[in-house]
């Protein structure tokens, strides 16, 4: 495996999905925003809340920590939508332009050209996601007094690193992974694009119930999410491993 | 330059290339004849590095294609089936692409090169969507060559070009043929394979002919002479010399099957001048490879 040509791949892909229109932006760039943005709106009904007394903040934050639970959703949301457009377009967008056979005619090996189409729509996940947190904690630190944000991290901090570290790249590799693993094997590109949601849904699913529930404050339920998230991950590697044999990609991908 | 042996293909049950065993030497244009289905797209992605065979060997520009298919590619061209480009981007990063993933050095001069050559180099920077079907053959076929292989595997080249971007291509491959690389060429064109090929192979799932376009011609009819008279002359036996292995009449024309016209020549002259005929011309029928093509189809089929 040579680390130029993973590379190579990486920037082609993401040369393409940026030209790709609509879809593509649509679905990385401005519906993240948006739900960043909605997820200002409580906070904003705070007031300016600076200068209040330190037994006033504990007892606000006793008012309002829920409302920290929102844009949590949406980190959970963020590493599953992105590659769900991504990564169906890398395999959809080969298989309509045939350009399938004059690639694999490369020294591209299989193993370089699943890695590189994996990255291509993992790591845009991931720093989009990490990317939306910080904005998140900036914006905090502009509307809220810093005592309020600290109270928050005690209680929530580990639950957010926890998404942002663990849930994140497994879910997005999970989206990644069943999303190519479905494009490999449906010729319609709406119907990719369904069969991958439905995918997307016992997950998201799972992860607003323990939001719900108000049972994020555990961070163990979390961790089994994960745990299963990891199996899941490795049951998909196997099956792309399959899936990305030469052979199998110019005979039997249509 | 090429060496298959027994190559066989199967997908499932069916059975698409049998025992296909030709050698092609260094600066040969071999073309590959045969009707839909007949496997030459199988053949090319076998010796090409991109598909196993089920049986048998190749040795590609001297690297065992199934022991180092990897090596095999990175030293063939290979103009597919379809020209698969992407459409979104324009003609240039499409081309570096190719060149980055062939790792060439000198990508950035080998890309204005072949964009030059081809006539593409002013519009370089407009999506490749927006060209039409010439325009991305030789786009196509630019990307096969920025890493000058030895070995170029063509199919179809010309199909589905207007006559002129036809022939654009036709003499951009003499050209290459030219400069000794070995091409392999699939084509239904006829016209073209004659042209171009010093030698054809006819695949119909196994091998069926390899020669030249000569040579085929003549294993299958012979050499034939067609003499045209001022006036009709009756056949008659004494027109029948040992050497001649046919004779018909046709009006004013007489068709006589010879197997060496050059030696031949003047003595059936000879002949025919003491008869009394009058003759006005005498040449050598050509056949075209079209009939060549047709009647050997024909032959294994019955
Ligand atoms: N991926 C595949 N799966 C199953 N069968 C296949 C596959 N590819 C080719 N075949 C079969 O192999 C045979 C040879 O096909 P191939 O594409 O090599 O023919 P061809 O000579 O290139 O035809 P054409 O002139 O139409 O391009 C055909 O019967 C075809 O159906
Ligand atoms: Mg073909």
């Amino acid at each position: 495996m040579t680390l130029k040509r993973i590379n190579t791949v990486i920037v082609k892909e993401w040369r393409e999905a940026f030209k790709g229109g609509k879809t593509f932006w649509i679905g990385t760039v401005a519906l993240p925003l948006v739900l960043l943005g909605v997820s200002f709106f409580p906070f904003l009904y705070a007031g300016d809340l600076r200068g209040i007394s330190t037994e006033e903040t504990k007892e606000l934050f006793e008012k309002v920590s829920m409302l920290f639970l929102t844009p949590l959703l949406f980190f959970l949301m963020f590493p599953m939508v992105i590659p769900h457009s991504i990564a169906i377009y890398a395999i959809m967008s080969e298989k309509e332009q045939k350009s399938l056979e004059p690639l694999l005619a490369t020294p591209l090996r299989t193993d370089e050209l699943f890695l590189a189409k994996t990255l291509a729509s993992v790591l845009p996940a991931l720093a989009i996601t990490w990317i939306a947190f910080g904005l998140f904690l900036a914006v905090m630190q502009f509307l809220l007094p810093s005592t309020v944000l600290e109270l928050a991290w005690q209680q929530f901090g580990s639950i957010w690193l926890m998404t942002l570290l663990l849930f994140a790249p497994l879910a997005a590799t999970f989206m990644t992974l069943a999303s190519m693993a479905i494009a490999t094997r449906v010729s319609d590109l709406r119907t990719a694009q369904l069969l991958s949601s439905f995918a997307m849904l016992p997950i998201l699913m799972s992860a607003f119930f323990l939001i719900f529930q108000n049972l994020l404050d555990k961070p163990a339920l979390l961790g089994g999410l994960c745990a299963a998230l990891l199996v899941l991950d490795i049951a998909l590697l196997g099956l792309n491993v399959k899936l990305f044999r030469r052979e199998e990609i110019l005979t039997r991908w249509r | 330059m090429i060496i298959a042996e027994n190559l066989t293909r199967r997908f499932g049950d069916r059975l698409a290339v049998e025992n296909l065993s030709v050698e092609i030497a260094e600066g040969e244009v071999f073309g590959f004849l045969g009707p839909n289905g007949a496997g030459k797209t199988t053949t090319v992605r076998m010796l090409a590095g991109l598909l196993a065979p089920t049986a048998g060997r190749a040795v590609v520009a001297g690297v065992d294609v199934c022991a180092e298919p990897q090596r095999v590619r990175s030293l063939v061209g290979i103009l597919t089936e379809h020209p698969g480009l992407y459409e979104k981007l324009s003609a240039w990063h499409n081309l570096k692409f190719y060149a980055d993933l062939h790792d060439l050095p000198n990508a950035e001069a080998q890309i204005e090169k072949y964009l030059n050559l081809l006539g593409l180099w002013e519009r370089r920077f407009e999506p490749v969507g927006t060209f039409s079907k010439g325009m991305k053959q030789k786009l196509a076929i630019a990307r096969a060559l920025l890493h000058e292989p030895k070995v170029l595997f063509l199919d179809e080249p010309t199909s589905g070009l207007d006559p002129e971007s036809a022939k654009t291509v036709r003499d951009f491959i003499a050209q290459l043929a030219s400069e000794k690389r070995t091409i392999f060429l699939c084509t239904h064109n006829l016209y073209e394979a004659e042209q171009l090929c010093t030698r054809i192979g006819l695949i119909k799932q196994r091998l069926i002919k390899v020669g030249s376009p000569q040579q085929l011609k003549r294993e299958l009819y012979g050499r034939q002479i067609v003499v045209d008279l001022k006036e009709p002359i009756t056949l008659s036996e004494d027109l029948r010399l040992p050497f001649v292995r046919d004779v018909q009449a046709d009006g004013r024309r007489l068709l006589v099957q010879l197997d060496d016209p050059e030696a031949q020549n003047p003595l059936l002259i000879k002949r025919l001048v003491e008869l009394g005929a009058q003759i006005q011309f005498v040449r050598e029928h050509d056949r075209s490879l079209e009939e060549v093509y047709l009647d050997l189809i024909a032959e294994e089929k019955a």
